[in-house]
């Protein structure tokens, strides 16, 4: 068994191949009971092959993952009723209506009797999809649709709700709602895992916060400690008149912790120290002189939380 | 619990498709149209003939009704929402054999039984014999729609693609399925025979498709 008894996930060392493709390398990570934890990477990066490998749907892999202190390896009845689960888009059959569906999904998850009706009422008005209850689900929009899956997740009242970009797709409207609900179901204990390649999806919500790049998690932290290191750090935008030679390195310029080249003569600089930045802006001036190079600007700035994602994920997210 | 649950909703979803809707209609349809447009049929009851019929074009629309639909289905993904829960993976295969082969037993029925209908106004057939033959004939039709069946639950789990799952259902579960008749073409056997040997070959292939199931990631 892994994990402690305040953990409602622990992943430990998770490898997961396609064929000759590495997806996941290495990751690990826990998950507080009662937390939102954001899971952020670009398109491809594994956010949905971990979900895959935590609801038991991929079972082909390397490493342990426990939820609520029991392993996904002796998956089970109680384990299966202890999640919630909303797909990157959901599928349903198309002959059902949304109450034939949501009463399926709520009777095989162990509801039984009138409480069925109680709770496909609940959560359809919750969602605001009370109306389309009689529709057939191929009729329903992308967002109705993705609102019905919200409902199916939430249907059996899960301790731990795993969700695959549950905001990707839905109008301004639909994504408060949603985030709203997310705020209310962690404030009845409930434990939110979920995706998204778009950091502001998260930012307001998320309580900790998962980077993942190349199969590998960056940054795992709250969103304060980002925050913070937000406010330290900075970027510096250098221009030269001359095309600078590939043999000038910036990163050896003291306080300088990541350079970007974008062109020949312009470079981004990302300093991890706000304070220091007097001084390396300073050593940076002297070295490019030095190489006997002229200046057009340089110019400080306080870097976005955008660009900290894009240099934890080597700029796998960038359009 | 599930597995009758399961099979209560693919009950509902299948008798109400199109596919379905035409074997509705169709199979009682064809007995009415062998009736009033053939003369003679060599000498062989209405009854027979339907059976015959029924077995061939209901076999062959329900396995290719079955493989489509399981396809769709895992391409769509949409049985990780049953699959999360607690389930047994197989119910879902079971739930929808015994759905589409509830259904085309019912059209079946109802045609063979037309068909007896207009056989006992023909002279020349007692009672007895119509008896027998309706009997017979759904002993076939039912035997060769229940391997039909199993073999497009079978195809439909593994084949990759809708394409190659309708050529294996044209060319490998068609041709499973008339196995079956060659005791009554040999006139060695028996009928329960037949019944026998569908229901091992259905099993057989049922717990193929079972097997491959279970331990398939999506």
């Amino acid at each position: 068994m892994v994990g402690n008894s305040g953990e409602m996930v622990s992943v430990r060392g998770i490898y997961k191949r396609y064929k000759d493709l590495p997806v996941l390398l290495n990751l690990s990570f826990d998950i507080p009971k009662g937390s939102i934890f954001g899971y952020i990477g670009p398109n491809g990066s594994g956010k949905t092959t971990t979900i895959r490998i935590m609801t038991g749907l991929i079972r082909d892999f390397q490493g342990e993952v426990s939820i609520g202190g029991r392993s996904i390896r002796n998956w089970n009845a109680e384990l299966s009723s202890t999640i919630g689960y909303l797909p990157q888009q959901t599928s349903l059959q198309e002959w059902r209506t949304v109450d034939q569906s949501l009463n399926t999904f709520g009777r095989l998850s162990g509801l039984q009797g009138s409480e069925v009706g109680n709770r496909i009422k609940e959560v359809t008005e919750e969602l605001g999809i009370t109306e389309y209850r009689n529709r057939k689900v191929n009729k329903l929009s992308g967002g109705t649709l993705q609102k019905v899956g919200m409902a199916q997740a939430m249907m059996h009242r899960p301790k731990l709700m795993v969700l695959d970009e549950p905001v990707a797709g839905l109008d301004p409207e639909s994504r408060v709602l949603f985030k709203n609900l997310f705020r209310k179901l962690s404030r009845e204990g409930t434990t939110i895992f979920f995706s998204s390649h778009i950091l502001s999806d998260i930012e307001d919500i998320a309580d900790t916060i998962g980077i993942l790049g190349q199969g590998r998690m960056r940054y795992i932290g709250s969103m304060e400690e980002l925050r913070e290191r937000v406010g330290r750090s900075t970027e510096v935008r250098l221009e030269t008149v001359e095309p600078v030679p590939n043999d000038f390195l910036l990163e050896r310029v003291q306080g300088v912790s990541k350079v970007e080249r974008v062109a020949d003569n312009r470079f981004h600089m990302i300093i991890e120290e706000h304070k220091e930045m007097d001084a390396v802006v300073d050593r940076t001036i002297n070295a490019v002189l030095a190489e006997g190079l002229h200046i057009r600007g340089i110019h400080p700035n306080r870097q976005s939380l955008e660009s900290l994602y894009l240099s934890y994920t080597d700029g796998e997210g960038k359009a | 619990m599930s597995l009758w649950l399961l099979f209560k909703d693919e009950l509902n979803g299948f008798y109400r498709s199109k596919i379905m809707l035409a074997l509705w209609v169709g199979l009682p349809a064809m007995a009415l149209l062998l009736y009033f447009l053939v003369d003679d049929i060599e000498g062989m009851p209405i009854t027979v003939f339907t059976g015959l019929l029924v077995s061939s074009i209901g076999g062959l629309l329900t396995s290719v009704l079955i493989v489509v639909n399981i396809l769709n289905e895992k391409e769509k993904k949409v049985y990780d929402l049953f699959l999360i829960r607690p389930i047994r993976r197989e119910n879902l295969l079971l739930a929808k054999f015994g759905a589409v082969f509830l259904c085309v037993t019912v059209a079946s029925f109802i045609a063979i039984v037309l068909a007896a209908v207009l056989d006992s106004a023909n002279e020349g057939y007692n009672v007895q014999d119509i008896l027998t033959s309706m009997k017979d004939s759904l002993i076939i039709a039912l035997s060769i729609m229940a391997i039909n069946c199993s073999a497009g639950v079978l195809i439909g789990v593994f084949s990759p693609s809708v394409l190659i799952g309708v050529l294996l259902v044209l060319f490998g579960s068609n041709q499973l399925s008339s196995l079956v008749l060659l005791p009554m073409i040999t006139g060695w056997g028996e009928m329960w025979m037949i019944g026998l040997a569908s229901v091992g070959i259905s099993g057989s292939l049922l717990f193929g498709a079972a097997m491959v199931f279970r331990r398939k990631e999506f």
